[in-house]
């Protein structure tokens, strides 16, 4: 097996052209573990921890973030948390806090598990991945068209994930997940919600229930025409039960050794009330412009 | 002097620094690497291993299979007569082994070997009515397999239920690894064993060797849990089979997916409880039959019916052990083999049985205490139930425990549960050296293991009190087969059985230094305690112990967290305060993972455990664990043997799964009776 050490992003993009078949490791908790199970055996592993500028963020002139794929969940948490407070929350359950010191966004995005922790909350505030190749160079792509099926993107095969892109929270974020112990756990089911009060609007992203991650549109919709946005009245609670029963609708889970099928539609339902219940207070209590 | 206290473990800046060598870690010049090749279906036979590939690696020495590897001596035990036969009694079963100059050589070349087999279908899954059940000829360890007294009586009051438990996995921290030296006709093995002499016995056996010309090493160990027991593990006799073949030390390091196939289980269970008692909880009837599986690649009949011979007084009383020999990997030993499962099953029915004479728990258990051991008949060297129990209720807060199904508070039912707890506390015959050595200090030397639970550390306090002198002027050598006969760590024998040898050396050797007139270099004493452990009094030993345990259960999601737990043991005189609150602490931990998280599941269309990993087979993590506490009675048993200890390593998780899932049953007011109670089983019965 090849193993290939760009040091700059032109390297690694020629690289990864000239051999489309390397697999792009960078904290190497996902790559490594499938290695070490001999799941897979790429030709080639193209290292990009080398490739300096992947592990920095910026804020871009549109107003959002560009949050480079190689920036570990630590630094998610610590230097972005209170504008991305859903990305970090979902990050602070993902492994332990070396696996947090070393995954990444960009590596749970190459993976495209449908369990992967970073997918509610991106789907959720709408991110977009920059991805780019030496051949076609930079496109963008939104994150509820990037997942294509289990752990399959839509990202080419000479492509590689360069950033993600997402406005600051303007609203209360929430992300919930149920597994079978308290940490060190994959998910059994995800829950990422987003408020966008400016645009009345609601963002979701569903975990490790279907195929691939993906938003609860008719949820979204129903919730987003039933909250008074503008009277901040209280969350009706029958609206809340309604709003989980179609969050669990838009999922379509499997039986699998972490959980059943039943039990994730009942649990998907339980966290979507849930975190609508905990934004919508929060967003009463002023939440949309403390996250601001 | 010291006996007791707190003491850090001896060994504890190695450990931390790095320099205590575990067996894998070892340093031998011209080691090369063994890599296993396991079996791909669960039954049948191999027909051929075609190695070509495997053997054309640069770097490969050799490739081992049935047909080519060296003969081994004694082929009775099907498990550790490795590569002797070309059949295929479990999927995961070694089938072969590749050689190499290094471990990755050995992993690339260990997929190039190709195996092709005649496959006959395979029989994996236990259930409550397999048509193969059969009643083995004795339990473990040596134990009929039936037991049955009295007459039966209609009962006023009864519970017939069955409880229900899946396989587990021990999973020690550090994987079984071996390094194979071979020196002439001497084999070394530098091994992750529970016990450097029984080892060296059982491969002695098998190789056909005098036990004078096989040494096993094991300084360090990182857990065992009872997978390193005996008999061995077969990747240890694969090793010393490779290192012969290729006339180099061999170095074998099981992955931890291989654990899952090679180092032992637990057996799933079903147990029926059948209990009649009086109006006022008095019990006239218990029976406790059991069904488990065994591979057919050896027998191994969990004793999980014995607690019910010993625990309470009753009139009538029946047991039952009944196996299924599937095709499914070799069962062994566990954490609390038989009283872990049985008290589990034994301490829910009391549960049950206390909800419907509608007498408190604690109570039910106080007015059942025998007054001899129903068993043997003999009289308890103690027995402290009674007091753990009141001791317990009193520190819990029991006597707020709401009627089943009614605390709520927020999203959350709330409940409490107890359970009582017991384990055999035996003695197993041990030697021990003491000596002083040149600079005036002491060593003792015996073949004790100190797999992680601190026994190096406490022998040390026990010589340095019997010695009089501090702890630091004692230096205690163990784990090698070399030195003076000590019996495994294991059945939570290991300190009483040390200790006690260790205690007579040093008490010979003071009385020498008092007659010599001095500690003059050179002075020695040796102990065996074989003659007065045969001729210790007839009791019933065992250790008991009260487990109380508080859950919360999400209404909406059906996820249970244990907030509290308090185990209160009178286990005999604890050596090292520090170290036995560890031992209990640990073992509670793993009878929360028993009760929630744990479970290794049977993949029925391959025959083999299919969560075979840690991220997919669940030991409680640190956010799992809130609340634990473990307390003890100030117990020295002079019945049990001259230190007064009983053994701790076990107890503690046994009867945690019972008390946690009673609490389950008072929190929701219903009765989950298969283990582990997951958020999914419980959803349905939440109100």
């Amino acid at each position: 097996m090849e193993f290939l050490r760009p040091t700059s992003w032109g390297e690694a993009l020629a690289a990864k052209a000239d051999a489309p078949g390397a697999v792009p490791i960078a904290g190497g908790t996902d790559v490594m573990v499938e290695l070490n199970f001999d799941k897979h055996r790429p030709e080639a592993l193209l290292d990009l921890n080398r490739v300096g500028e992947l592990a920095t963020w910026s804020e871009e002139e549109d107003g959002r973030l560009r949050v480079g794929a190689a920036v570990p969940y630590a630094r998610i948490i610590g230097e972005l948390g209170g504008r991305l407070p859903g990305l970090a929350m979902a990050a602070r359950t993902v492994g332990s806090p070396q696996i947090r010191n070393r995954g990444t966004v960009g590596g749970n995005l190459g993976a495209a598990s449908p369990a992967g922790d970073s997918h509610p909350p991106l789907l959720a505030a709408d991110a977009e991945i920059e991805v780019e190749s030496a051949a076609r160079g930079t496109r963008m792509i939104p994150a509820g068209e990037f997942y294509t099926g289990v752990k399959r993107s839509a990202l080419a095969p000479d492509e590689l994930i360069r950033a993600f892109h997402v406005r600051p929270a303007e609203g209360p974020q929430q992300f919930s997940k149920i597994g079978t112990r308290n940490a060190m756990v994959i998910a059994v089911c995800s829950f990422g919600l987003a408020l966008h009060p400016s645009d009345q609007r609601i963002g979701t992203g569903i975990g490790s229930a279907a195929p691939t991650p993906r938003r609860a549109f008719e949820a979204e919709e129903y919730a987003a025409g039933e909250l008074d946005w503008a009277g901040r009245s209280p969350l009706d609670e029958r609206v809340a039960r309604r709003f989980g029963e179609l969050a669990a609708r838009a999922a379509a889970p499997i039986d699998d050794v972490r959980g059943t099928a039943e039990y994730r539609l009942h649990a998907l339902s339980v966290m979507a009330r849930r975190t609508l219940t905990w934004a919508w207070k929060d967003y009463l209590n002023g939440g949309a412009t403390a996250c601001a | 002097m010291e006996l007791g206290a707190p003491l850090d473990r001896v060994e504890g800046w190695d450990k931390v620094a790095g320099r205590a060598r575990y067996s894998g870690e070892q340093r031998v010049a011209g080691v090369c690497h063994a890599v296993a090749v396991q079996a791909e279906i669960a039954h049948g036979e191999v027909l051929a291993v075609d190695a070509t590939a495997a053997r054309a690696v640069p770097g490969v020495i050799d490739v081992l299979a049935y047909g080519d590897a060296p003969a081994l001596a004694d082929t009775s035990d099907f498990e550790l007569a490795v590569l002797q036969s070309p059949r295929v009694a479990y999927r995961g079963q070694i089938v072969a082994a590749v050689v190499a100059e290094t471990l990755e050589i050995a992993r690339h070349a260990q997929r190039l070997v190709r195996v092709t087999y005649d496959e006959l279908g395979h029989d994996v899954e236990l259930t409550p009515d397999h048509p193969g059940l059969y009643r083995p000829e004795k339990i473990s360890p040596d134990d009929p397999p039936d037991t049955g007294e009295g007459e039966e009586t209609p009962a006023e009051v009864s519970v017939d239920v069955t409880y229900e438990t899946p396989a587990f996995h021990n999973n020690p921290m550090e994987p079984h690894a071996t390094l194979a030296v071979w020196e002439g006709d001497h084999l070394t093995l530098y091994d992750s064993t529970q016990g450097a002499a029984a080892q060296r016995d059982a491969l002695a056996a098998l190789l056909g060797m005098p036990a004078e010309r096989v040494r096993v090493v094991a300084h360090h160990v990182g857990g065992g849990f009872g997978s390193k027991g005996v008999p061995p593990r077969p990747n240890s006799v694969l090793a010393a089979l490779c290192a012969r073949r290729v006339g180099r030390p061999v170095k074998l390091a099981v992955t931890r997916q291989q654990m899952f196939s090679i180092t032992g289980y637990r057996t799933p269970t079903f147990q029926r409880m059948r209990i009649g008692a009086s109006k006022d909880g008095r019990i006239a009837d218990i029976e406790h039959h059991v069904i488990e599986q065994t591979s057919t690649a050896r027998e191994f009949a969990e004793q999980s019916g014995v607690v019910t011979r010993m625990m309470y007084a009753a009139r009538a009383r029946r047991t039952t052990h009944r196996l299924a020999r599937l095709d499914v990997p070799v069962n062994s030993w566990m954490r609390a083999p038989g009283e872990c499962p049985g008290m589990y099953a034994l301490e829910s029915a009391m549960d049950e049985l206390a909800e419907a004479c509608g007498i408190d728990p604690v109570e039910l258990r106080i007015r059942n205490e025998p007054e001899r051991d129903p068993d043997s008949g003999n009289p308890f060297s103690s027995r402290r139930l009674v007091e753990c129990l009141r001791l317990g209720a009193e520190r819990f807060g029991w006597s707020s425990r709401p009627e089943p199904g009614t605390r709520r508070e927020g999203r959350h039912l709330v409940g409490m549960g107890v359970a009582a707890a017991t384990y055999p506390a035996a003695a197993r015959p041990a030697q021990a050296l003491a000596r002083v050595a040149d600079d005036g200090s002491f060593t003792v030397s015996i073949a004790a293991a100190d797999i992680g639970t601190g026994a190096r550390t406490a022998l040390t306090q026990i010589a340095a009190d019997a010695l009089g002198v501090p702890v630091a002027r004692v230096r205690v050598e163990i784990g090698d087969s070399a030195l003076p006969y000590g019996p495994l760590a294991g059945g939570s024998m290991g300190n009483a059985s040390w200790g006690w040898a260790v205690l007579r050396a040093c008490e010979g050797l003071r009385d020498g230094i008092a007659r010599y007139g001095g500690a003059e270099p050179g002075l020695e004493c040796r102990a065996d305690t074989s003659g007065e452990i045969k001729n210790q009094e007839a009791y019933a030993r065992h250790s008991f112990g009260a487990q109380f345990a508080e859950v919360r259960v999400d209404v909406d999601s059906g996820e249970i967290r244990v907030p509290r737990m308090l185990g209160v043991f009178a286990a005999g005189r604890v050596m090292n305060a520090r170290l036995a609150r560890s031992q209990f602490v640990g073992g509670m931990v793993m009878g929360l993972g028993m009760a929630l998280t744990e479970e290794s599941r049977m993949d029925r269309e391959f025959g083999d455990y299919l969560n075979h990993d840690l991220a997919q087979y669940h030991v409680p993590v640190n956010a799992d664990v809130l609340g634990i506490d473990a307390i003890w009675l100030d117990d020295p048993d002079p019945h049990a043997n001259p230190l007064g200890g009983k053994g701790i390593g076990e107890i503690g998780i046994v009867g945690a799964a019972a008390a946690i899932g009673n609490a389950v049953h008072n929190a929701t007011g219903h009765r989950f009776r298969r283990l582990p109670i997951s958020p999914p089983s419980v959803i349905p019965h939440l109100p």
